[in-house]
């Protein structure tokens, strides 16, 4: 059962903010709503901060407003576009942070209202059960450079080094973890 | 490297892990190969996947508040900014190079047809070395090569702005390249083509619709 619906609303969101139409504003406001939640738990994942948070999500869809045209329906789904952009503001502020050594202390992570999936909607509350379950079933040595590339921005050589492991091996896992989880998404329809 | 070492490298692009000579090398083979650069839409879609393995969390009302009231102070930000995308696409798609020669020749065509103006922009104190040309035709488009600039620090890019009677109107945000060239194309407001000031500042990438950084280059006609 492919979920195309709620996607073939949000093309037409951002169609309508590129337009600069009269229901632009709405539909911000819509995909905002929509994808706050998802984005916003990214967003403290990788930056264990809230204020740093908040200012990357509205950095975000401030872009979107500005930049919807750029958005290509042929290159892939709204959700695949805003989520890539969200991950890279957020990992590009994150650098800047550790660069300014601000960033926040391991362990001192800023506590925010947890959403129940009752709140986000049934379709979205699927998907994350597809990929929660996509990802508990590759092995761990499979899983962590995949989590430490995407949510600490970290490169291959500094997952190797983080790990102990060889950069050929670590390069290795992460190929093989990444297609691992396509094949598995792709079987339950997810992609 | 041949293409089936390109195509082992793009699920790690995806996740943007891979190495800096790594990422170069991949960056300059996905210009030309369409069927790399669709392989990489692919695994984005993989990756982006993770992002729903973090707990969904509530932001506060005021970050919706902010960004409403942003936008409302902004007009119709995308048809002022907006550049026909498939133009812009092919534009990105050339390589620096040939896109640098390519604006020289057109500039000289340009010249040559008498229809266009320029405007040598020279640095601030934020870069005394660089140096910028904005080169624009009788129906606004523009084009706007700078050398000299310092690369933009993570998170931010180096944007042009037309600044009519004291109010700047945005331009595109651009990059420069690893020797400081960089170039853009961009789109005269009507406003700005007889009277304006041309600056460049440094703000988030993206863009902002007021200026917000230090201007590191200025002229004007």
């Amino acid at each position: 059962m492919r979920p195309e619906p709620a996607q073939n609303n949000d093309v037409e969101l951002l169609k309508s903010i590129a337009a600069a139409d009269e229901a632009a504003e709405a539909a911000l406001a819509q995909l905002y709503d929509r994808y706050r939640a998802i984005l916003f738990g990214l967003l403290m994942r990788i930056l264990n901060n809230r204020e740093e948070a908040e200012d990357v999500l509205q950095e975000l869809f401030l872009q979107v407003w500005r930049r919807a045209a750029d958005f290509d329906e042929n290159r892939g789904r709204p959700f695949t576009w805003l989520v890539t952009m969200a991950r890279s503001r957020g990992i590009d502020r994150l650098r800047a942070l550790a660069s300014r050594e601000r960033v926040a202390v391991a362990g001192a992570r800023d506590e925010a209202e947890a959403v129940s999936d009752a709140a986000s909607d049934a379709f979205r509350s699927e998907q994350r059960g597809l990929v929660t379950t996509a990802l508990a079933q590759l092995p761990d040595e499979q899983k962590r450079p995949l989590m430490l590339a995407y949510f600490d921005g970290l490169t291959q050589s500094e997952i190797a080094a983080r790990l102990g492991a060889p950069l050929g091996t670590v390069k290795t896992r992460m190929r093989t973890g990444l297609m691992k989880l396509r094949e598995l998404l792709a079987g339950k329809n997810y992609l | 490297m041949i293409h089936s070492d390109y195509k082992e490298m793009i699920p790690a692009h995806a996740l943007s892990a891979l190495d800096r000579a790594d990422e170069h090398a991949l960056k300059e083979h996905l210009r030309d190969c369409e069927e790399c650069q669709r392989e990489l839409a692919d695994w984005e879609a993989t990756a982006a996947s993770l992002a729903l393995s973090a707990d969904p969390l509530e932001p506060s009302e005021q970050v919706r508040e902010r960004i409403f009231t942003r936008i409302k102070s902004e007009k119709s930000p995308s048809k002022v900014l907006a550049f026909p995308s498939p133009q812009r696409k092919r534009w990105l798609s050339i390589a620096a190079v040939v896109l640098f020669a390519a604006l020289i020749v057109s500039i000289i065509v340009i010249y040559q047809q008498n229809r266009t103006r320029s405007v040598e922009l020279s640095g601030t104190p934020e870069a005394t070395s660089a140096t910028a040309k904005l080169t624009y035709d009788n129906t606004g488009r523009a084009l706007l090569v700078t050398n000299g600039l310092p690369r933009a620090p993570a998170g931010k890019e180096y944007q042009l702005w037309f600044i009519v009677g004291g109010k700047p109107l945005p331009g595109k945000t651009f990059n420069p390249d690893n020797t400081g060239r960089g170039t853009s194309t961009d789109q005269v407001p009507d406003a700005a083509r007889n009277a304006a000031v041309f600056a460049v500042t440094l703000e988030p990438a993206g863009g902002v619709s007021a200026p917000t950084g230090a201007i590191y280059l200025r002229g004007e006609l």
